[in-house]
């Protein structure tokens, strides 16, 4: 069956804040699906706009709280689609994107799209349990 | 023993868009435990013919159809893992997103929203990943 | 508590493919988790000089999936293993096209399908992206 899991800190509970109608992660079948990631504050759920990498930072902080919470890490990542918000930031985005994935990098496909509160970056990752 | 792959029919022929648009695709494929649904745009279930209308009346469309296709396959909305939007426009996510809201049981699956530009004038795509 | 999953890597056969060790990028082109594979987003390289295979649509489809159907064969899949596909191009226009010669990969039972059009980098015109079992 699938299992919940929960916002291991009250900022990354992005419906309690935003009315997201999603739950933060979901574990199934071994692997863990999680939503969408934005840059946040961990403990308060402000939104931490910046640069593209500033807020790279961010996300991978709260995405390894969250892994970590559920007894994985970015280590056992599996996939990962990089939503940035123009393609322009693509050497921005590696730059700050492998200071994580130093150790087996996961597979990745980079999507240009629109993101939510004009935000330049948000992961979208799949990990094992 | 290798994983199962089954292609899961449409339980009417309306939902099964790959036919109605002729295109390659699946609308359903289990894969080992998991089922996977194609991207959904606003069809009519009987018909098959593409309804048009608002951001919000199409999510409920889409999502009152994948209510079906999962049943079909054996699942139900409360075992969706993982679901991706795709919306023409961000500023429609709030109304999608109340769509969701009336309609996915408690607790919801994880999911991603983004903006993109979709095929033949949608205004949204939904696709999931559930557990068989 | 079940047991973990085994990951692992996947590469290409074609040196060549291996855009992600080519190119020093952050990625793999595919890991391998339990029997699923999750390929990275493969694009219209050149198999022999692994330039940008550029031109109309349908031949930089062909390229891509012909690329993916190696990359799978590589890693002990194939294309009728296939179970879940995300297909961008860069122009929402050349769908049809793009179904045209996607069909001649998939005729039987093909995987499920997302596709859309997003901005993309290289002025490549699709980028696919699949999720496969293994044989």
């Amino acid at each position: 069956m699938r299992e919940v899991i929960a916002a291991p800190l009250p900022g990354l509970d992005l419906r309690a804040h935003y009315g997201h109608y999603q739950s933060p992660a979901i574990r199934a079948g071994g692997l863990i699906f999680c939503s969408g990631m934005i840059p946040v504050d961990p403990h308060t759920g402000e939104r931490q706009h910046g640069t593209l990498t500033s807020e790279a930072h961010v996300i991978f902080g709260n995405l390894k709280l969250l892994l970590e919470s559920a007894g994985s890490s970015l280590d056992r990542l599996v996939q990962v689609h990089a939503l940035i918000y123009d393609s322009i930031e693509y050497d921005v985005l590696n730059r700050v994107y492998r200071q994580y994935v130093a150790n087996g990098p996961p597979a990745r496909t980079v999507w240009t799209a629109q993101i939510e509160a004009g935000f330049k970056i948000q992961l979208d990752v799949i990990a094992a349990a | 023993m290798s994983l199962q792959r089954q292609v899961i029919a449409p339980p009417v022929p309306g939902l099964d868009a790959a036919r109605s648009f002729a295109q390659p695709m699946s609308m359903v494929v289990r894969g080992g435990e998991f089922l996977f649904v194609s991207g959904l745009t606003a069809v009519d279930p009987q018909t098959g013919e593409r309804i048009r209308g608002t951001t919000m009346s199409e999510t409920d469309r889409i999502l009152a159809n994948l209510k079906l296709l999962l049943e079909a396959a054996g699942s139900s909305f409360d075992k969706v893992v993982k679901v991706n939007v795709l919306v023409h426009s961000m500023l429609e996510a709030p109304n999608m997103n109340e769509v969701f809201a009336r309609v996915f049981p408690e607790p919801p699956p994880a999911r991603t929203v983004c903006g993109a530009r979709l095929p033949d004038g949608v205004k949204v795509m939904i696709e999931c990943t559930a557990l068989a | 508590m079940t047991e973990k999953l085994s990951r692992s890597t996947i590469q290409p056969k074609n040196p060549v493919l291996n855009v992600s060790r080519s190119a020093n990028l952050p990625h793999v082109p595919g890991i391998r988790i339990g029997d699923y594979l999750f390929l990275s987003g493969m694009g219209p390289t050149d198999p022999n000089t692994g330039g940008r295979n550029h031109g109309p649509i349908g031949e930089q489809v062909r390229t891509t999936l012909n690329n993916v159907k190696h990359m799978l064969e590589s890693a002990g899949s194939s294309l009728e293993r296939v179970v879940k596909v995300h297909v961008v191009l860069a122009d929402i226009s050349h769908m049809d096209e793009m179904d045209r010669v996607y069909r001649e990969f998939f005729p039987v039972n093909p995987p499920a399908r997302t596709a859309w059009s997003m901005q993309l980098r290289f002025g490549n015109g699709c980028e696919i992206e699949c999720l496969a079992l293994v044989d």
